[in-house]
């Protein structure tokens, strides 16, 4: 896996872990490598796979089991409250990109439904861009 | 956190030439650390210092002990295979290593070894860079101790070679034990790094944590490195 070496790569990894939940990649109550093997996996420090394991325990999104390794959590809800955080953290951004442009909100809505329509289009056939 | 190497008030001088002046340093353990610096800063002869094979004035605690007998007990360092002759084979070297180092693990050394890909009747002279330094880390890596040096383990070889190199280290190195790995490239493996060192002007610059580099300055690790040799003069 490639980071940017720009951002801590604790981060990143919690990035990955956090998209593969809300995929379902990785399901509710599913148990994760242990930490040594995540490592290998990511090609990163033992310390930093445990130090972006640990903010996710904290956060409660994982849990740890003595003696068995870590796990995603089972409660569904705060699947879904991770899948709206990580939405709401997209869009503010692509948000302020456009008001960065002058764009109005109808502009923004305007445009965001135009590109939705012709993707959808496209992707009929082959999208490449 | 504890400190598993501590350096105080350290100098090298060779040939009337300093080397190394005021070196100050504190490793705690189950650390990666990044040693960087130009060639020709006093890297190799830094690691040469701490295992005792060169001497400084200045005092080097590895866990505890001071004398250079005692810390060679705590600290695994192969110096390049320099004292090998290029006629020996790797299962002849190997078999070396289990003879002088009572923590020598050879159940360890084949796992690394197989997992290195290394074939054992091959002579010294024949192997290719990126497999000599395999070897150098199969036998780095076998001894049982506190600190692990390794000297550019990634100068010079082959991509694939240095993923084999990073995923064995990520694998075999022990929990609580530190490596301290010497590049002067830093890209390559600034994602396994927990701290760096940089050596510039005879001393250690800079010691931080790589994620704290990344949070505090936005900037990626290669990028803060030189960094710190445009704004050389920041620091007289």
């Amino acid at each position: 896996m490639q980071f940017d070496d720009k951002v801590p790569i604790y981060l990143q990894i919690k990035r990955v872990i956090y998209q593969e939940m809300v995929t379902g990649q990785l399901k509710a109550g599913e148990q994760l490598p242990a930490v040594r093997q995540l490592a290998l996996n990511l090609t990163v420090n033992v310390n930093t796979v445990q130090r972006a394991l640990s903010e996710m325990i904290t956060e409660g999104v994982l849990t740890s089991k003595r003696g068995k390794g870590n796990f995603v959590t089972e409660d569904q809800q705060r699947i879904g409250a991770l899948k709206t955080q990580l939405v709401r953290a997209q869009l503010s951004s692509f948000y302020q990109a456009l008001r960065a442009l002058n764009l109005s909100d109808e502009e923004i809505i305007t445009s965001v439904q135009h590109y939705v329509q012709r993707r959808g289009s496209q992707d009929d056939g082959h999208v490449n861009d | 956190m504890t400190a598993m190497l501590t350096i105080k008030n350290l100098k090298y001088s060779r040939n009337q030439r300093k080397i190394l002046h005021d070196v100050q340093l504190t490793l705690d353990s189950g650390k990666i650390v990044g040693l960087l610096g130009e060639n020709g800063a006093g890297k190799t002869t830094l690691m040469r210092l701490i295992t005792g094979n060169a001497k400084g004035n200045g005092t080097i605690t590895i866990n505890g002990v001071h004398t250079p007998v005692q810390r060679k007990a705590h600290v695994s360092f192969t110096d390049h295979l320099n004292g090998f002759s290029t006629g020996q084979k790797i299962n002849q070297i190997k078999h070396f290593y289990e003879l002088v180092y009572p923590d020598f693990d050879g159940q360890r050394y084949q796992e690394l070894a197989t997992f290195l890909g290394l074939d054992g009747q091959q002579k010294l002279a024949a192997l290719s860079k990126g497999t000599r330094e395999k070897l150098i880390i199969a036998l780095t890596l076998s001894r049982q101790v506190d600190l692990y040096l390794l000297d550019e383990p990634f100068s010079g070889i082959d991509s694939m070679s240095r993923k084999k190199i990073i995923n064995s280290i990520i694998k075999w190195l022990p929990e609580t034990a530190t490596l301290v790995v010497s590049d002067h490239y830093v890209a390559e493996i600034a994602p396994i790094l927990d701290e760096i060192v940089v050596i510039k002007d005879q001393t250690v610059l800079v010691h931080r944590a790589t994620d704290d580099i990344r949070d505090a300055t936005n900037m990626d690790i290669e990028t803060y490195y030189e960094h710190l040799y445009e704004g050389g003069t920041d620091h007289d």
